[in-house]
């Protein structure tokens, strides 16, 4: 058993149940689980398995049967928190605004000089590479280009957790390559806790610190790959394409 | 050939309505009798104050109704029968029980063209708050957007643009109720011109109203279609 106030933990899943009233096996039953502050964790799994539902857990949107709970730094959580941003396969943007406008949307509710949240969105735009793209609107991007603006908005208004849910899933390779990039890149310079839902077997791999692959209903963890060694990073490595099999072997 | 033929038409036509509407705005003339005798601009004004506040205020009013019913499902479910069985009632049959209740006055007629499209449009903001994804209200709330912050800053835009078409669509109805209404009960308007004509037996009056009420209509129109492209363009 974990510790419960092991401080490295940014989530410490304890007993979880989801069935969203039905009662008869939901996506989560009684599933337990830590994710540790400071790492990219990658949930693997098939369709269905519950990995959606334990990263809205993560981020409060769904909450479980009083028997279990999700604890964000030690405090249970009982609805979405600013420090826990969520990013979405689509439909992240608002169409009326322009990118910047996207990227300071959080900020007008909290608190500061708008001096130095202008200034934090520039920084941001500058960060994610969208600067000249400022002006535009979310129709006039490329699928990247909005996925990197919504990380900019979810990271500019500086939260402890980003979770996303396939963010990358519509993009074509060598772009969705460009942002595995990007993510390590943002991670290095923020060192955020990140924890991404992906079907993607090389991206898990690869961006992840920890993989994490879920077995079916009820959900519970088949795999757990510690995978920050820079073996894992080159996609030809010998280590890379054995925990690639272990996995497909898993979930196929 | 046919094409020559097409374009030597259109230019013909183009060169007619140009010509009358200079002949119109140069001459000015009065229309009507004695002291209700109104010039062409004073009976068009006239007509489009009353256009222009009934949809003004039947646009505001109804996005306020749509979003306070979508706060309660009880309130939608309920209340939506009544807006359903209001809404095809054509304006005209207002026209009585308004004169009635708010005398021969630009009332009656801003309140008949606000019943026009009122519940049309009550039940488009409706519609247009179901059909918003659940994804922009939970970033915004994720974003520490409070109910009402959310409801400002990201119901309110994404509703607008499609409320608005719906408004554009609506229109028509809105400017037919009116002219019906300066006909039959107001004496001043665009209306009033062709009643004019027709107790006069003047025929080229008659056609002459209906020439301006066409014009205004279309360029109205196509006044709120520009506004639809540039001030309320993005679709959710």
């Amino acid at each position: 058993m974990l510790k419960k106030t092991d401080p490295a933990d940014a989530f410490r899943v304890e007993r979880l149940t989801v069935d969203f009233g039905a009662g008869d096996g939901g996506p989560l039953q009684d599933f337990s689980l830590a994710i540790r502050q400071g790492e990219i964790t990658c949930l693997l799994g098939p369709s269905g398995c519950g990995k959606t539902t334990l990263l809205k857990a993560l981020g409060g949107f769904v909450l479980g049967r009083d028997t279990g709970g999700v604890l964000f730094e030690s405090r249970y959580l009982n609805g979405p928190t600013p420090e826990v941003v969520m990013i979405f396969q689509e439909n992240n943007l608002f169409p009326w605004l322009t990118v910047k406008g996207n990227v300071a949307f959080g900020l007008k509710f909290k608190q500061g000089a708008k001096t130095q949240h202008a200034e934090a969105v520039d920084a941001m735009l500058r960060t994610v590479g969208l600067a000249e793209a400022a002006g535009r609107y979310p129709h006039q991007l490329s699928g990247g280009m909005r996925q990197r603006t919504a990380i900019a908005r979810a990271l500019v208004s500086d939260p402890h957790v980003l979770l996303l849910d396939e963010p990358f899933s519509a993009l074509d390779v060598s772009l969705r390559r460009r942002m595995q990039t990007l993510m390590l890149d943002l991670w290095e310079k923020t060192g955020k806790t990140m924890v991404m839902v992906t079907h993607n077997i090389e991206e898990a791999v690869q961006v992840g610190h920890r993989v994490l692959v879920l077995g079916d209903r009820p959900a519970r963890v088949l795999i757990d790959a510690d995978t920050r060694s820079d073996v894992y990073k080159n996609r030809y490595s010998p280590e890379f394409l054995a925990l690639q099999q272990r996995i497909e072997a898993v979930i196929y | 050939m046919k094409r020559y033929l097409v374009t030597t038409g259109t230019l013909f036509a183009l060169v007619a309505v140009a010509h009358l509407l200079r002949t119109i705005a140069e001459s000015n003339f009065r229309i009507g009798l004695g002291s209700q005798a109104a010039t062409v601009t004073q009976s068009l004004m006239a007509t489009f104050w009353r256009v222009f506040v009934g949809m003004g205020i039947a646009f505001v009013a109804a996005i306020l109704t749509g979003a306070l019913l979508s706060l309660s499902r009880l309130a939608t479910w309920s209340l939506s029968p009544i807006l359903q069985l209001l809404a095809p009632i054509a304006p005209i049959a207002w026209i009585p029980t308004a004169i009635v209740v708010f005398g021969i006055n630009d009332v009656t007629a801003i309140f008949i063209v606000f019943m026009g499209v009122y519940f049309i449009l009550t039940l488009a903001t409706l519609n247009e708050i179901r059909r918003i994804p659940a994804e922009f209200h939970t970033v915004a709330g994720n974003l520490g957007a409070t109910p009402a912050q959310r409801w400002l800053w990201v119901t309110l835009p994404a509703i607008l643009p499609g409320v608005f078409v719906l408004l554009r669509t609506n229109f028509i109805a809105a400017w037919m109720a009116v002219l019906v209404a300066e006909m039959v009960g107001l004496r001043d308007g665009l209306g009033a011109i062709i009643m004019m004509g027709r107790n006069l037996f003047n025929n080229e009056l008659v056609m002459f109203g209906m020439v301006v009420i066409g014009l205004t209509g279309f360029i109205v129109d196509r006044l709120l279609l520009l506004i639809g492209q540039r001030l309320l363009w993005w679709r959710v």
